[in-house]
């Protein structure tokens, strides 16, 4: 069921490939839980039971005859009918779930699924760029969890495992990180602890499941959230259009369209509910399998990033935020996609979703290890808060304006930007490229050297009038569009050609997809770590 | 075609096919063509009675200013095409485009995770092809229109092998 058929086309290069010949047909395939066909499809059981049962309960507790004196004579049919439309529905679902099958053997993920289109499915697993957890209320209650397998196509996932138990769930994202990572490619290690038999069909899938041990790094308290989302830009339209809608009614003396305000209320709380919900105990953690975050209120979600999977990041600062000093990070994965569905989307490549400098310092610190410079606490400081001199440097005609090492836009442009041309800049370490722009809306871009995919120098009319160019980088699709804003033309060149050869160079150091192999492996610790508690997904 | 501001100095381009002029006047006879048969509906419908609101003036402008704008667009179409160019360096291919509002691409031969080729019905009929790029990031859009068919296949090939060599992971 997670797996349609339209995804069965997206084939690309290592990434998920259908094939129709099994392989390994019977070495250790895995079924999901049973009950996951009614978590999932626990809506159209819910209203099943509504519509033939509600009107029959409200009569048998009202002590009157169950059925309705009228429909009395037709009541074995209605019965029969509903009957025999949840014999189906049911039906459907334990053969949906009888022909879904997976497998983590050989270096991929396999999952089939289907009884009438049948599907097979396989991912590389060094190429995952990402692993899920994702535990919605109900699969919650059930002590259920979804898995995500994230590779690099931008869509949908690649491999969805819905549901299994919460503590399998979080084996197989073990075993699977254990096998990407390399740690676990050549010598299996022996079974740790009591592996349940149900669990654990083969005993290649027990043999790397130990969780990697992780070090939280920040949690986003609860006050600080609220406080985020009140003074965010939505906030902010929304004041607009409430002052607006009251002086209008000032104005017109027409009170008729109060009664609209009311839905739009409604909507703007669940709206504010569902960005609370979602950002609720935040926590970034930092281990050797990459950054896990955790969040939710009602629905739980634990993601894994492996490390060198982010492809661009983002610092971003809302104008009314800046009273409190809170920032927000979003980071561009090749698995993620777009933000398109503001919900789920945009929580997934939002790297934190409020935080202080001090915390945008640490998550910057995982993400880029090797920041490439001496002094990354003030280069990045530069790049979130600084602006350069207004003066301009004397008697440079290129208007270099070298604030904390961030060359400017020229001061030829400040017609073209009056406020920003002191903030737009760049500055490039040996292993990233830092962008900054905006003076009211403050942006950050960091774009490590090895994941540029191609550039292009772009320039209209009127900035050729004034010699500037936009540099714009391209990366996977996700929230964060690197664009270097009006740089002066001899240094916009200057840095497309000199960005090119540090990122052809970076790609020839580019490491393996293998972040741990195995003998940078240090021993893996035999118990379960402590920070892994019962509320993490 | 003298090197534009933004080009990096000291680039051969190799120029498009001029032919492809022929493609995009094609593509803009049938886009003007519609276009302004619609905007002149009001009137059609004005002058047989139909209508009363728009006035006749109106009307004509309508039309007018439509096939106006397109006739600018006409002048330009030698030129853009004249503006497409791409070279082949050492270890990427560089794209430009535009008079008015430039843009210059360099696609690193490691990062093309495919070559596409495509022929539309009149690109068939002058022998042309556009050859496009893809990687990993949607908004790279690299694509050379009106490449002679044999320049095409040739391309086609020399980068895939480059890629080859220089495949690079995401």
């Amino acid at each position: 069921m997670a797996l349609t058929p339209q995804d069965a086309g997206r084939a690309a290069d290592g990434t998920a490939v259908l094939s129709g010949i099994g392989t390994n047909a019977d070495a250790g395939w895995l079924r999901v839980h049973p009950a996951s066909p009614f978590v999932r499809g626990w809506v159209a059981l819910a209203a099943l039971l509504f519509f033939f049962g509600r009107d029959s309960f409200e009569r048998f507790l009202q002590g009157g005859p169950v059925f309705d004196e009228r429909l009395a004579g037709r009541a074995p049919w209605l019965l029969l009918g509903g009957g025999t439309l949840l014999l189906l529905t049911v039906l459907g679902y334990v053969l949906s779930w009888y022909f879904t099958r997976y497998q983590v053997a050989g270096g991929y993920v396999r999952v089939n699924t289907g009884f009438l289109f049948k599907q097979q499915r396989q991912a590389r697993l060094d190429r995952v760029q990402a692993i899920d957890v994702v535990q919605p209320l109900l699969a919650r209650i059930f002590g259920l969890a979804e898995l995500r397998f994230e590779v690099a196509d931008a869509g949908q996932s690649a491999v969805r495992l819905a549901y299994l138990r919460a503590d399998e769930a979080r084996q197989l994202r073990a075993t699977i990180l254990a096998r990407a990572s390399g740690a676990a490619a050549g010598t299996p290690a022996p079974e740790p602890g009591h592996p349940e038999p149900g669990e654990l069909a083969s005993g290649e899938l027990a043999s790397a499941a130990v969780e990697a041990p992780e070090q939280a790094v920040l949690t986003v308290p609860p006050p600080r959230l609220l406080g985020s989302l009140l003074l965010s830009e939505q906030s902010v339209v929304i004041l607009a259009g409430g002052i607006a809608s009251v002086m209008l009614s000032a104005v017109t003396e027409n009170r008729n369209f109060t009664v609209f305000l009311i839905p739009a209320a409604i909507g703007l709380l669940a709206s504010y509910w569902s960005s609370f919900n979602r950002g609720y105990n935040f926590t970034a953690a930092v281990s050797p399998d990459g950054i896990r975050l955790r969040y939710g209120l009602l629905d739980t979600q634990a993601q894994t990033v492996p490390p060198g999977r982010i492809q661009a990041l983002k610092v971003s600062q809302p104008p009314l935020w800046r009273v409190f000093g809170w920032y927000r990070i979003q980071v561009n994965v090749a698995g993620y996609g777009l933000a398109s569905s503001a919900g789920e989307g945009s929580a997934r490549t939002t790297l934190l979703p409020v935080g202080s400098l001090a915390d945008v310092m640490k998550i910057l610190a995982l993400v880029l290890p090797d920041p490439g410079t001496e002094d990354p606490v003030g280069l990045f400081t530069a790049g979130i808060t600084g602006l350069a001199d207004p003066a301009g440097a004397p008697g440079s005609a290129a208007g270099r304006d070298a604030d904390g090492g961030f060359v400017t836009s020229p001061r030829r442009a400040r017609f073209l930007a009056p406020l920003g041309w002191r903030r737009n800049g760049f500055t490039a370490t040996e292993t990233a490229l830092l962008l900054r722009s905006g003076r009211w809306w403050r942006n950050f871009v960091v774009v490590p050297h090895q994941r540029t995919q191609s550039m292009a120098l772009e320039q209209g009319p009127l900035a050729r009038r004034f010699r500037v160019a936009d540099l714009v980088l391209h990366t996977t699709a996700g929230p964060v569009a690197p664009r270097l804003i009006q740089a002066g033309l001899d240094e916009a060149r200057a840095l497309f050609d000199a960005q090119a050869a540090r990122a052809r160079a970076a790609r020839k150091h580019q490491k393996s997809e293998h972040w741990l192999e195995p003998a940078a492996q240090p021993a893996a610790p035999p118990a379960e770590d402590p920070q892994e508690g019962p509320h993490h997904g | 075609m003298r090197t534009e501001a933004i080009d990096p100095p000291g680039i051969d381009w190799l120029r498009v096919s001029p032919k492809y002029v022929t493609v995009r006047l094609a593509g803009w006879a049938l886009g003007t063509l519609i276009t302004v048969a619609l905007l002149s509906l009001p009137l059609v419908l004005v002058l047989t009675g139909a209508w009363t609101w728009p006035p006749v003036w109106l009307a004509v402008a309508l039309p007018a200013v439509a096939l106006v704008l397109a006739l600018w667009r006409l002048v330009l179409i030698p030129r853009q095409v004249r503006s497409i160019g791409y070279a082949e360096r050492e270890d990427d291919l560089l794209i430009r485009r535009g008079i008015f509002f430039q843009r210059t691409l360099v696609v690193p031969y490691g990062r093309m995770q495919y070559v596409d080729i495509a022929v539309g019905p009149v690109e068939r009929q002058l022998g042309l092809c556009t050859l496009k790029l893809h990687t990993a990031a949607a908004a790279t859009s690299a694509e050379i229109p009106g490449l002679p068919a044999s320049e095409g296949a040739r391309l086609r090939e020399r980068l895939s092998a480059r890629g080859e060599a220089r495949l690079a992971g995401l």
